[in-house]
């Protein structure tokens, strides 16, 4: 997840940077009039406990283990804005001190990690937990589907970072100079290790330490929350965590099953969308690359049923310049969400303006 | 001759935690050049005391004047006062690490006078002075995690000297020293009198004596006894109320009491 | 110096009684990488004040000078450029006394194992003519796909090495000054000399949260306790952080703080830092070429 230097090229670096940079500004504006003075000390310790918690190994179903980045605890604390400084502070650190993802690459992290990664788990946890009361397990639910998605949706914006290389970026022969692999590998790649381990075990944490917070110290997770939600002392009506809106969980599982059926559908290394199949100068470049044994003549269908499932909304809002139709189909799934999540966060910050700014207590608030 | 007032006054001063009341109608006067130990138990208030006699927490109910002045948010967000405020009051917190915030201990040291807008060439002149002060010179360089308890303690004891305060609040300065440092610190603090209003928050009821010319004892937020340390460190009934002595309870050492596991009643350091 | 108040972190922790229950396993690897890192903080910082070539150099003329080298490294398209500017920066790490085998070899092999383990497809699932062909999986490699293996292995050490030269030659407060006449806004720096120096506090304390659980662990954890055990150390680590910095900030008011910071300028270039700085860039220029 942690982009090295050299695997992408010094422009879309720069372009990464200017990508991050403007986020970087506003994050620190709106933290810097919240806070006032009180944001120095409070960003830099929330950066070191985010490095220090990225350093932890946790425990996965299956006895492996897994790091995560943190960012659904930023979110989850901090709000997207104070998250996005977090962030990227213990990404500098990391790269610097440890070389731990590259300092060329330090743009590209920052956008993927801690500006997309908090936008997002910041999203889907006030999405989830509503007005749920602080103490609700809805809350920890949301962080944790929260942390799950956002460490999938920077890994998939660190796969289109890969996969756009050997496009854009070869020498005269056509030999790749940077990452080597196109789209169609570098996505499903990239997320099938996400969607597994690094994305369980950001949800684990999420999820985990809101859990803990709602037990010892449910003050902290007030900052984030909307001003009436409950508080974790009065117990919430019995009905509270089933009269949730089951639509955003449907939402929620619809996101992760999208790609997870895709890569069921047997690309999950699929290195060639379902024309290939049939176009016979891809069918040869296949038969190459898995030692002459032909590929088969008809696409795989499971493969089949997907891409026409999705075929039919896909090339209305489809970039064009995307040929393999399974990446089309994830990104389209993420652009569609994306869009939800933007309209309401758009419909929050409208309301919020029409109901005029609160008095809330002073460490409160970055959101 | 200089009008004769007083330097702090407290008037029925409540301080609230949410789930504590730490300081309870605390009322107290304190004069310019005075030395002053405040007593307590654990969780009596004292650090909270010193935070607000800091202008770092205010009251819930009550007011304290510095000077005339009335502490609060908005006296405080003033420059004119303020600058003057921060000046001459100096705190010296019980946990190092949460005053030692910079890379190095001469940054450490140089923060104060930075934020006083200071003249540079002055500050380093004042920096230098002060690591003299506190024989720490070699340390200059050193990041604050690199230091030892005690090397710690004379570090945030040379951040805030360098500002030349007229007013010390310190917070357990005896604690985590060894006996040198300890009676080096005592030292200190003894060698500054009349020249400065020293208040320092302990339960080290030995140093009492050598640090202080007047004791407030705390017991539970509340001022339990106010006077002369003779007085108050003889005082074995109110000692053992606000659980500044202990009895022990095991038949080796029944009915006698204690402040120190070895250290017998105050005695004084020379 | 480094070594000695380093000691208490660098000390390998007990070792595995192997009678230790898997759970207790769990959370002494937390302990083990904690240390790790710290000692790893430790080690960088103890070279960075030995006496080298790089060290000399101003903080300014080595980060600049640096991190051209590691953008000449990522833009050329000729291997040649890439693999002086990787032997160059050895031979800089020799000058400057960084212990090459055990330092930068850890660094090599780092990135070896994770770049090399993504690039190694490519050898085979780049499209091109055949060079040879691994005798029993009966896969090609292909020209174009050693070549692109090769470039991004190559660009990967050669960036990861001069990274990390540039931490083992430069103390961090050095770092912080050059970041501070570099243009990097100044509460930046503020913060992440903060940040630096509170990560160490943050670690230890981890490391001692799972050393006492650890002490406390008699019976066996199933695997629910143990990732209860781990987000509840980041639960009462992440309380402690936030508990500290309402701390630190009173710190820093009670000292005249008032949100904005000041910081001590001292530009002192020297004509042999200007003429390192020249260097470094004809180097990369040249590179460029
Ligand atoms: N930040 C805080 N939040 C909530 N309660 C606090 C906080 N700080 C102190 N308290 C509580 O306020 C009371 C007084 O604390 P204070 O730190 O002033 O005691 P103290 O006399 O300095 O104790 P010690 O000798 O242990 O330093 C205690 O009951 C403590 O639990
Ligand atoms: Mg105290």
């Amino acid at each position: 997840m942690h982009i090295p230097d050299g695997y992408l090229s010094p422009s879309t670096c720069a372009v990464m940077y200017a990508g991050a940079a403007p986020f970087w500004l506003v994050a620190l504006r709106r933290v810097q009039a919240m806070l006032h003075a009180r944001y120095v000390p409070l960003l830099s310790l929330f950066s070191a406990f985010s490095f220090v918690v990225m350093m932890f190994n946790l425990p996965l179903p299956g006895g492996t283990t897994g790091h995560a980045v943190g960012m659904g605890v930023a979110a989850v604390v901090l709000g997207p804005w104070g998250a996005i400084l977090a962030i990227s502070l213990a990404l500098a650190i990391q790269a610097v001190l440890f070389g731990d993802g590259g300092i060329t690459a330090y743009g590209a992290n920052c956008f993927n990690m801690a500006v997309v990664g908090s936008l997002t788990a910041w999203a889907v946890y006030r999405l989830i937990s509503g007005r749920s009361a602080l103490g609700s397990p809805r809350r920890a639910v949301a962080a944790a589907l929260g942390g799950y998605l956002a460490i999938n949706v920077s890994a998939l914006c660190a796969a289109v970072e890969f996969g756009i290389q050997p496009r854009w970026f070869h020498d005269a022969n056509g030999v790749p100079l940077y990452a080597p692999y196109p789209l169609a590998v570098a996505v499903p790649a990239m997320l099938i290790g996400h969607l597994t381990f690094a994305g369980l075990a950001e949800g684990i944490l999420s999820g985990g330490v809101v859990r803990y917070l709602q037990r010892a110290d449910p003050a902290l997770l007030r900052t984030t929350a909307p001003e009436n939600a409950t508080d974790p002392l009065q117990p919430q009506p019995a009905g509270g965590w089933r009269t949730v809106r089951p639509l955003w969980i449907a939402l929620a599982v619809l996101m992760i099953a999208t790609p997870l059926g895709l890569l069921a559908a047997g690309t999950a290394w699929g290195e060639w969308g379902v024309e290939d199949f049939s176009n016979p100068e891809a069918r040869q470049h296949i038969a190459a690359a898995s030692a002459q044994v032909a590929p088969p003549d008809a696409v795989p269908s499971g493969l089949e049923r997907l891409a026409s499932l999705w075929t039919a909304p896909m090339p209305d809002y489809a970039p064009a310049f995307l040929k393999s139709r399974s990446l089309g189909y994830i990104l389209s799934a993420m652009f569609g969400v994306g869009s939800i999540l933007l309209a309401w966060l758009a419909a929050g910050w409208a309301a919020r303006r029409l109901r005029g700014s609160h008095n809330r207590p002073p460490s409160a608030t970055l959101v | 001759m200089k009008e004769w007032r007083l330097l702090y006054e407290l008037r029925d001063l409540t301080y609230r935690y949410p789930e504590v009341t730490a300081l309870d109608s605390v009322t107290l006067d304190i004069a310019p050049g005075e030395r002053i130990a405040v007593l307590g138990a654990n969780g009596s208030g004292k650090s909270t005391l010193l935070r607000v006699l800091a202008g770092l927490s205010f009251p819930n109910v009550g007011s304290v004047r510095f000077d005339g002045t009335e502490l609060t948010e908005d006296t405080l967000a003033g420059e004119t006062f303020a600058f003057a405020f921060r000046r001459q009051v100096a705190l010296i917190f019980q946990n190092p690490d949460v005053q030692l915030f910079n890379p190095t201990v001469f940054d450490e040291v140089a923060f104060g006078p930075l934020q006083l807008r200071w003249p540079r060439g002055e500050i380093v002149e004042r920096v230098q002075l002060a690591l003299r002060q506190m024989e720490i010179e070699h340390l200059k360089n050193r990041a604050p995690h690199r230091l030892s308890g005690g090397e710690k303690k004379r570090v945030s004891l040379a951040s805030v000297l360098v500002l030349d305060p007229d007013v010390l609040l310190l917070d357990e300065p005896t604690a985590a020293l060894d006996p040198q440092s300890q009676s080096q610190m005592i030292d200190f603090l003894a060698e500054n009198h009349g020249a400065k209003t020293i208040i320092t928050a302990t339960h080290d009821l030995p140093v009492v004596g050598d640090i202080a010319d007047r004791c407030v004892v705390f017991d539970a937020g509340r001022v339990a006894a106010d006077g002369r340390p003779d007085a108050i460190l003889h005082d074995e009934a109110l000692l053992l109320r606000a659980h500044l002595l202990y009895r022990h309870r095991h038949r080796h050492a029944s009915g006698v009491v204690h402040s120190h596991p070895h250290l017998p009643g105050p005695h004084r350091h020379d | 110096m480094g070594r000695q108040t380093f000691a208490w972190f660098t000390q390998p922790p007990a070792v595995g009684d192997p009678r230790l229950s898997k759970a207790a396993g769990f959370l002494e690897r937390n302990v083990v990488a904690l240390a790790k890192t710290l000692d790893h903080a430790a080690r960088a910082d103890e070279t960075a004040r030995r006496r080298g070539l790089l060290q000399k150099l101003d903080p300014r003329a080595k980060c600049v000078g640096i991190f051209a080298w590691i953008l000449a490294a990522a833009a050329t398209s000729r291997l040649a450029v890439v693999g002086t500017i990787f032997a160059l920066a050895v031979a800089l790490a020799v000058l400057s006394a960084v212990p090459v085998r055990t330092s930068l070899g850890r660094v090599w092999t780092g990135v070896l194992v994770f770049t090399g383990s993504i690039a190694l497809p490519a050898l085979f699932l780049t499209p091109g003519a055949p060079v040879c062909r691994i005798p029993l999986l009966e896969w090609n490699v292909t020209a174009p796909g050693l070549l692109a293996a090769t470039r991004l292995v190559g660009r990967a050490e050669t960036t990861a090495t001069l990274a990390a030269l540039l931490v083992l030659t430069t103390p961090w407060t050095h770092l912080l000054k050059a970041l501070r006449t570099l243009r990097v806004p100044k509460t930046a720096v503020v913060i992440l000399g903060m940040t630096h120096r509170y990560l160490f506090l943050l670690l230890g304390l981890a490391r001692d949260y799972f050393e006492a659980r650890r002490s406390r662990q008699v019976g066996r954890l199933d695997n629910a306790q143990r990732r209860h055990a781990a987000t509840a150390t980041a639960g009462v680590l992440l309380g402690r952080s936030l508990a500290l910095s309402d701390e630190v900030f009173m710190a820093m008011r009670a000292r005249g703080f008032r949100g904005e910071v000041h910081l001590l300028q001292d530009a002192r270039f020297r004509t042999r830092d200007g003429l390192a700085l020249a260097a470094f860039v004809a180097v990369a220029a040249l590179g460029l070429l």
